[in-house]
């Protein structure tokens, strides 16, 4: 626990390490209990339950994706119904000119492309993703992240945050490490 | 993390349960009275038996197959209700005698077995190879040695290592579930082939096995649902099939939805779209004469309501959701196969779409029987496949929202 602070950093949060998942979901619970809400935990792989230990809200991530597919739905038949109906129309074995089982692949492909991209430029968006620089990769430690560490993070701006008391209940929860992350 | 879970439910089905004998009453009672109508109507006789023989059928044999590929895949998620596909395996050899009305009704349902007609046809002689009625007898009892052998021996293996807590008999069970997937695969295409696409014997569908196949798999998820749902209803299980199972039932209806839209219609968009004569005639006895209103329906009922409805993560488990999704599939189901097979005998220019009272009561007597076996079984053995390895994770399951 290093507290010297540089003139030009700021304190950005306060890192935890925990030895297993099942710690981690223990202490996001007290974390939630203790009123924190800007706080996040980093772990080398996805851990079941930790969304709902941390109380996290459901991802508007699929209202973005439907919304998405309803337009690439919409795209399609109205590209179609203009260059078969309106600008170029064709008598294809004298099938209608709104051929609409005819139509049907090219309307699921459009709505599945864009639900695609909805999905995964949602994703980023929502993630804040690409982000060049975050102040955890200070923290040499933080590598395990990607190993076999099991960290939260509880961040300076949650209007609760105090340092010691941070402290106090991170140590309580078992943490086997704690550190103060400067930006 | 690890304890062994607990189940606190009975898992016996009560044996005096008088469940069975009422079901084989209705269905004797359904079977009586289609026997009537054998005398009075003999063809809207054979057709509607066909239908309701191939909608129990199909969901059979659908059945084995889940059992099939549950084993192959060393699932866990199903461990818990897997002991009812597998009794309705476990009766499949005495469904046998089911195929018996098909085979004795093969010149009131099928075109291609008149001689006389043959003769005259220069395409029924082509296919004569194939549809020739010894051959048609033999396959049938090929078929349903397959489907008999496979779905009883999985089931004694199964109800085996539930007594002797054997481990070794999964592995059994894997080495039957290989090579009966494919078997499974060709017997059910054929099966689709002979009793169904066979009716309008100028028209063939190359898919139309799988479709089959994909029309009797969604219709089978919604039934165990609506099982699982039964089983609840009469106390039993409440504790061992939790809301995780029936969410994954509700994922798997889901799934089937879209698979059963992507066969039924890349069926029909081929065809529509070659626009050849000799393939598009079938749909186009399907699409007049009253018929085009089940085909409509199938598009809004079996495809478009449960796919938007059992869309949001949210409805995979909620009751009523559930349980009026599933009702709809297994009705549409019944009228698909209705819709299949009936224009054959009630075309455009015979009044196109009529209902017959012979559709009801063949369908109650079939099922009355194919569900009087179902709990005559069930009630034998514990509802759970015990001292399966995999039962333990499969209990453990929890919802996560």
């Amino acid at each position: 626990m290093s507290t010297s602070n540089d003139q030009n950093t700021e304190l950005y949060g306060i890192l935890a390490e925990f030895r297993n998942p099942k710690e981690l979901v223990d202490v996001s619970k007290k974390i939630v209990e203790a009123g924190y809400d800007k706080f996040d935990t980093y772990s080398p792989f996805p851990i079941h339950g930790i969304d709902k230990a941390m109380s996290l809200e459901k991802s508007k991530l699929g209202w973005i994706v439907l919304g998405h597919g309803l337009l690439g739905f919409t795209l399609a038949i109205s590209m179609m119904y203009f260059m078969a109906v309106v600008d170029y129309p064709l008598n294809i074995s004298g099938k209608p000119f709104f051929n609409a089982p005819a139509w049907v692949p090219i309307t699921f492909e459009l709505t599945v492309l864009l639900s695609a991209f909805g999905a995964v430029f949602g994703m980023f968006f929502l993630n804040g993703l690409p982000k060049h620089h975050n102040p955890l990769f200070n923290v040499e430690r933080f590598k395990k992240a990607t190993d076999d560490g099991f960290f939260v993070c509880i961040e300076a701006r949650d209007s609760k945050f105090h340092a010691d008391q941070v402290q106090q209940l991170l140590e309580a929860a078992g943490a086997t490490h704690i550190e103060e992350v400067y930006d | 993390m690890s304890h062994k879970p607990t189940i606190t439910d009975s898992l016996q089905f009560s044996a005096d349960s008088k469940l069975p004998t009422y079901l084989f009453g209705a269905g004797l009672a359904g079977l009586i009275l289609s026997a009537i109508g054998y005398f009075t109507n003999t063809d809207q006789f054979f057709f509607s038996y066909l239908v309701s023989f191939t909608f129990f059928t199909g969901i059979a044999v659908a059945s084995v197959f889940m059992v099939l590929f549950h084993h192959i895949t060393k699932s866990k998620w199903g461990v818990v209700f897997r002991r009812i596909p597998e009794t309705i395996g476990a009766n499949l050899w005495i469904w046998t005698i089911f195929v018996l009305p098909v085979i004795l009704g093969i010149h009131n349902l099928y075109h291609w077995s008149h001689e006389d007609a043959v003769a005259t046809d220069h395409i029924l002689q082509a296919k004569s190879a194939y549809l020739n009625t010894p051959f048609f007898i033999v396959r049938q009892f090929i078929y349903f040695a397959i489907w008999g052998f496979v779905g009883r021996k999985l089931y004694k293996a199964s109800v085996d290592l539930e007594k002797t807590g054997d481990w070794g008999i999964t592995s059994l069970m894997r080495k039957i579930s290989a090579p009966a997937i494919p078997l499974f695969a060709f017997s059910l295409t054929f099966a689709g082939f002979d009793w169904l696409m066979s009716l309008d014997p100028h028209w063939f569908s190359t898919m139309f096995g799988v479709y089959y196949f994909a029309i009797s798999f969604q219709a089978f998820w919604a039934v165990m649902i609506l099982m699982a749902y039964f089983l609840h209803s009469q106390g039993y299980l409440k504790n061992t099939i939790v809301q995780a199972h029936i969410y994954d039932l509700g994922a798997w209806l889901f799934a089937f939805t879209v698979f059963y839209a992507y066969i039924a219609f890349s069926q029909f968009l081929l065809i529509y779209y070659a626009n050849l004569p000799e393939e598009t005639l079938w749909f186009y006895d399907r699409l007049e004469g009253g018929f085009q209103y089940i085909a409509y329906g199938m598009l809004l009922f079996r495809f478009a309501l449960p796919f938007l409805v059992l869309l949001n993560r949210e409805q995979k488990h909620r009751k009523n959701v559930l349980i009026f999704v599933a009702v709809v599939v297994v009705v549409m189901h019944f009228l698909e196969l209705y819709w299949i097979a009936m224009p054959t005998m009630h075309p455009e220019e015979a009044h196109g779409l009529h209902f017959s009272w012979m559709d009801l009561t063949t369908f109650i007597g079939l099922g009355g029987i194919f569900f009087g076996l179902f709990f005559r079984q069930f009630k034998k053995n514990s509802m759970i496949p015990e001292n399966d390895p995999k039962l333990d994770a499969c209990l453990e399951k929890t919802y996560h929202h």
